[in-house]
């Protein structure tokens, strides 16, 4: 069970039902969401100020994210989050694009980016959470 | 010779003076009468020598004029003889056929040039005028012997006259034949001699270049010869230029020979294409260019333009041909072309992103709902109303699904250009699909026949052709006849780098009269079926396609239907 999740979609009803699929399962402890990729670098953001004084927001293990945002796409956030600005997560955070894309050249793009491990078309489903949960300690296994 | 003339005075006077003395003696004994004997004697000696002085003179005159008109003679016939010599020597040297004509007698006689040059024997060649003029090519022999007795009536000054004259085998030499008259002392002609040149070789050159002219003339390409000059920097002289120049730029060949051709240059043309031509005639390269070029009133057009540099026998560079040609209509397509292409192409890219956003703004809240059912599944619901309400709702948003997942996957096939190609086991394919539709097979109780034995395999991409008969079975299945068992034969066949796949029922048909061209079309629907949507065989055809392949059908109404499949190996 992962201790903390971050749900990355400007659609509220993709958050909700993300969080009451999420919480059905034994997938994630708490989950954090995030309106669209700056929200997300915002939370990632007010960790690195948590570090030096009270530590309020935990970094995230996993975050589900959606392509297709106003303000930062997840695209643009992927971006950024490889900078070296976020080598403190970039490296222990991974991150599962969930998107109700179809565009193949998406897929192949995704493959560029070392942090995101899978590729998943939306509605998240418990099926699609137990598929990860069992794929999470392979990937842990194979980068020890 | 002064010595005879002395020795004839000698003579003379020896002669005269014996006589003189015999006289004397005579006289002495016979004539008394003579009373000065002596001086009779000396009259007669002074008489006698006086004589002998005219004599010698006379004689040494006579003499010295004889040996003038001797010498003459001499010397004419020497000059004679070697003019005879030579005559001969250049008769037999010479090439030309030479002809001696006593015109009066008309007696004509050949060297044997008419041998050598014609290959006529001896026995062959006529001596009159006839047979020369019977071997005149008939179309120049009237131009010939017009032009021929006016020179005998010596109406003209010299003759000559190229005709074709016939040779022994009957085939044509074109000649140039020269004459010149020998006139007796009123003037008259009485003799003629000519030498007859064989031309032939050059004639044909001469026809040939005359030929190769015609192209440069008449072609509808631009020719300009330019002179190369190794000393002149940058680019040399123009020598020449054709009519279709002219017609093309405006340019009389006299406004431009002795130019060079930088006059066509202006302010729109290529400066990069020009370093090219530079650089290409610096090497004394080939080269062609494509530049905008300035015609004589400053009008623009598009040239082609190409420059060949020639060498002469000695392989220096003696000329540069250019050949030019005026593309601006060619330029003027290709832009409109290019300008369709990119509108084309720009609208071709709207239209796909349209739809890439279309359909993702269609599925993000359609997986809302999709997800949203999947929890309500968990939750009882008692209100049996409610329940059917939901099942409704259920089932729709699952069509719904099952259109946009449809749409998604024809425009990821239309959107690929290339597509993984691999050996693909038919028979396993059909496993695959029968397992698939294990419970239609179970329900329909179908005899499926199946033959591959021609064509076991295909080169093919492995989802596609699975998708392809898939889509296929489902549709014989779903559209079989009510009254009879369903049969389904599929077979393979070779040939010719082809691989027909037929698939073959005997369902209830299409009305192909009426859809023919509607059977593969998108949302064509041809039965009342609840849950036929019309995208079967647009998929189908769009897959076939995808892999360079093509889709036939023949159907007849409640009789059955027949899919041809055919790919290129």
């Amino acid at each position: 069970m992962l201790d903390l999740i971050l749900c990355v979609d400007d659609d509220p009803i993709t958050l909700m039902l993300c969080k009451k699929v999420i919480s059905k399962t034994t997938f994630s402890n708490e989950i954090a969401t995030a309106k669209n990729g700056e929200e997300a670098l915002q939370y990632f953001e007010s960790i690195k100020l948590n570090e030096t004084g009270s530590n309020l927001k935990k970094q995230p293990q996993l975050i589900f994210l959606d392509l297709n945002m106003p303000v930062m796409g997840g695209w643009e956030f992927l971006d950024c989050f490889m900078s070296d600005d976020y080598s403190d997560f970039n490296t222990s955070t991974k991150v599962v694009i969930l998107s109700s894309t179809i565009d193949p050249e998406d897929l192949e793009k995704a493959k560029n980016y070392p942090m995101v491990i899978d590729f998943l078309a939306k509605p998240i489903t418990i099926s699609m959470l137990d598929y990860l949960s069992n794929k999470e300690p392979q990937e842990k296994l194979l980068q020890q | 010779m002064k010595s005879k003339v002395n020795q004839l005075t000698i003579i003379y006077i020896l002669i005269a003076v014996f006589m003189a003395i015999v006289f004397y003696k005579l006289s002495i004994k016979y004539y008394y009468l003579t009373n000065y004997p002596f001086y009779n004697f000396s009259k007669d000696l002074v008489l006698v020598f006086l004589t002998a002085i005219t004599f010698r003179y006379i004689l040494s005159d006579n003499f010295n004029k004889n040996k003038i008109i001797f010498e003459h003679l001499k010397k004419t016939n020497k000059e004679i003889k070697e003019s005879n010599d030579k005559y001969d020597i250049v008769a037999k040297a010479t090439s030309d056929t030479i002809w001696d004509w006593k015109i009066q007698e008309d007696n004509l006689l050949w060297n044997k040039g008419i041998k050598t040059v014609f290959g006529y024997d001896q026995d062959q060649v006529g001596d009159s005028s006839k047979w020369w003029f019977e071997n005149i090519h008939p179309e120049d022999s009237i131009k010939m012997s017009i032009k021929l007795y006016s020179f005998i009536e010596q109406k003209t000054d010299n003759w000559q006259d190229e005709y074709r004259f016939k040779c022994a085998d009957n085939s044509y030499k074109y000649v140039l034949d020269r004459g010149f008259l020998l006139k007796d002392e009123s003037g008259k002609a009485i003799r003629m001699i000519g030498a007859i040149q064989d031309v032939t070789k050059q004639k044909e050159e001469e026809l040939r270049l005359k030929l190769l002219e015609t192209v440069i003339i008449q072609t509808k390409d631009s020719i300009i010869i330019i002179e190369a000059d190794s000393k002149s920097i940058g680019i040399p002289k123009i020598v020449y230029v054709n009519p279709a120049f002219s017609n093309m730029s405006g340019y009389h060949a006299d406004d431009v020979i002795g130019k060079t051709p930088d006059i066509f240059i202006g302010p729109n043309s290529d400066k990069q294409e020009y370093e090219k031509l530079i650089t290409a005639l610096k090497n004394k390269e080939e080269c062609i260019i494509e530049t905008i070029s300035y015609k004589k009133n400053q009008e623009e057009y598009w040239v082609r333009f190409s420059m060949i540099p020639i060498y002469n026998a000695e392989n220096e560079l003696s000329h540069w041909v250019s050949i030019q040609r005026d593309v601006t209509q060619d330029k003027k397509q290709e832009k409109e072309k290019e300008q369709l292409i990119r509108e084309l192409t720009q609208n071709n890219k709207d239209l796909k992103q349209f739809s890439y956003i279309t359909s993702h703004n269609l599925r993000a809240p359609l997986s809302n709902l999709t997800g949203l059912l999947n929890l309500i599944e968990d939750i009882p619901v008692s209100d049996p109303e409610l329940e059917e309400i939901l099942q409704g709702f259920n089932k729709s948003t699952q069509l719904l699904n099952d259109t946009i997942n449809d749409l998604t996957k024809v425009m990821n096939i239309k959107d690929s250009p290339s597509i993984q190609k691999e050996t693909v086991i038919l028979k396993e394919v059909f496993e695959n699909i029968f397992n698939q539709l294990s419970f239609q097979i179970k329900t329909a109780q179908p005899i499926i026949q199946l033959d591959f034995d021609n064509a076991q395999t295909l080169e093919i991409n492995k989802s596609y052709i699975e998708s392809i008969l898939l889509n296929l079975l489902t549709n014989s299945i779903k559209y079989k006849s009510e009254n009879k068992t369903l049969h389904i034969s599929i077979s393979t066949q070779e040939k010719e780098n082809q691989t027909t796949i037929t698939f073959k029922d005997n369902g209830i048909g299409i009305d192909l009269e009426r859809n023919r061209d509607k059977v593969f079309g998108l949302y064509q629907r041809f039965h009342n079926y609840p849950d036929s949507k019309g995208l079967g065989l647009y998929l189908v055809k769009s897959q076939v396609e995808a892999m360079g392949g093509t889709i036939d059908i023949e159907s007849e109404v409640n009789k059955g239907t027949t899919f041809t499949i055919t790919f290129k190996n």
